[in-house]
């Protein structure tokens, strides 16, 4: 199993400034005086491995879509994707080429929610304008249809969603259950977030297991229910969590705004005994060095309060692919 | 896990010793809740959690502090954490809850 991540941004895309950007080649610049690069590639290289991702690269700021790639693509196995952000632009384009060059075009989408961080990559996903592309949208909602059409009507976009030439499904999934569907089997959970959420749980013929649970709030008054989330996240080979604000934030100044903290999202997978972790779902607020020290901090949490285990804590960035 | 409290110049001192995790959580809050409302009763109004016999906290205990503040702040009661170890003392940097409680090194400069 591989896990692509397209888009890793919490609640609205961001893009760095030249400010930003500036900041970036000055603080390269600096780590590099006295050095000399022989050639463009010399100096790719000094930036891949001796800068800090921070300096070097960028988290991205494209908003939350995940593909899982299971199963055999090259034997007809269809494209698994998790939740339709801006991020869903970059990935249609790719797919359209990796049809091209045989991919099923078949996409089965699996939708956390309908906020619209989560659905507005899907009128600039081309794939939708094929008309041999099948596209099922599964869902917890059963308003998934809903949300999308609304999206596309005429106040908002000028191309409506009838004008999409794919053949589009939508399937309502329901928590508890386990689903065939693709190379994977999913089992669903509800979570708590406005207008609800729920987290998927694939696993592929081998056994690999990747857990999707983004824009999920763990309330103070609900401890006692986070056993079942952990058991949701058991043994996990990688849990995708919202990890959007400090635990203080989510207990004070941002209590019910549906998100998660990097503590709690250490915890469960702790308590689900989890291999690895991705922070995800990054605050729109953050720089680069501030996702970057969250993401340290999370690991020397990880270690101060681990108790079997270690637990691997990655950041989820634009680009990142994970193989399982 | 074990818990003793004392009074001190009509405030709570509550020395819970060990660690909070999953296990330990739900005593941990019992005791809080029991120790905000001595405090309550004391001249004092305030209840001072010693953190020195903490080895360390996860989520659980700490927004067990979280669920004791507001109902310290209900009943008028000012809540400080003091002497936490170098672990604890990371764990509230991380989780930023420094930012929700006051934090002292000693006993003395938390009454
Ligand atoms: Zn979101
Ligand atoms: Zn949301």
């Amino acid at each position: 199993m591989l896990v692509r991540f397209w888009g890793t941004r919490g609640s609205l895309p961001v893009a760095a400034t030249a400010t930003i950007v500036q900041d970036k080649v000055a603080q390269a610049l600096l780590a590099a005086s006295g050095r000399s690069f022989a050639d463009l590639d010399e100096a790719r290289s000094f930036a891949r491995n001796e800068l800090d991702f921070a300096t070097s690269g960028t988290f991205g700021g494209a908003t939350t879509c995940v593909e899982i790639e299971a199963g055999d693509p090259a034997a007809g196995d269809p494209f698994i994707i998790c939740d339709m952000g801006s991020g869903l632009r970059g990935f249609g384009l790719d797919a359209m080429r990796r049809c091209s060059e045989g991919h099923a075009r078949t996409y089965h989408f699996f939708m956390s929610h309908l906020h619209w961080d989560h659905i507005m990559g899907f009128p600039f996903f081309v794939p939708a304008f094929d008309p041999n592309a099948h596209i099922v949208i599964h869902s917890g909602h059963e308003d998934a249809e809903t949300a999308l059409r609304r999206q596309q009507e005429e106040i908002s976009f000028p191309v409506s969603f009838d004008w999409l030439r794919a053949r589009i499904e939508f399937v309502t999934l329901k928590p508890g259950e386990t689903y065939r569907i693709g190379a994977v089997q999913v089992e669903v959970m509800e979570q708590h977030h406005s207008h609800s959420s729920f987290g998927y749980r694939f696993t592929d013929a081998s056994g690999k297991v990747a857990v999707f649970s983004t824009d999920s709030e763990h309330k103070l008054e609900k401890m006692e229910g986070e056993a079942d989330v952990a058991h949701f996240f058991r043994e996990a080979d990688l849990v995708i969590c919202d990890t959007m604000y400090s635990l203080a934030d989510s207990v004070s100044m941002k209590e019910d705004w549906g998100h998660s903290s990097n503590i709690v999202a250490i915890d469960l997978c702790h308590g689900g005994r989890a291999k690895r972790l991705a922070l995800f779902h990054h605050e729109p607020v953050y720089s680069d060095a501030d996702i970057a020290r969250m993401h340290a901090e999370s690991m020397r949490y990880e270690e101060l309060t681990r108790e079997h285990d270690p637990l691997e804590v990655l950041c989820a960035y634009d680009g990142l692919e994970v193989q399982l | 896990m074990q818990w003793s409290s004392a009074q001190l110049q009509g405030c709570i001192v509550a020395s819970p010793d060990g660690r909070v995790d999953e296990a330990t959580a739900e005593a941990f809050t019992e005791h809080l809740v029991s120790s905000v409302t001595l405090a309550a009763d004391c001249a004092g109004k305030k209840l001072i959690v010693d953190l020195a016999g903490l080895d360390y906290m996860s989520s659980r205990g700490l927004r067990a502090l979280t669920l004791a503040k507001r109902q310290a702040d209900a009943a008028g009661v000012a809540m400080a954490l003091a002497r936490p170890n170098e672990v604890m003392r990371e764990i509230l940097a991380i989780s930023r809850y420094d930012k929700l409680f006051a934090v002292t090194d000693t006993i003395e400069t938390a009454i």
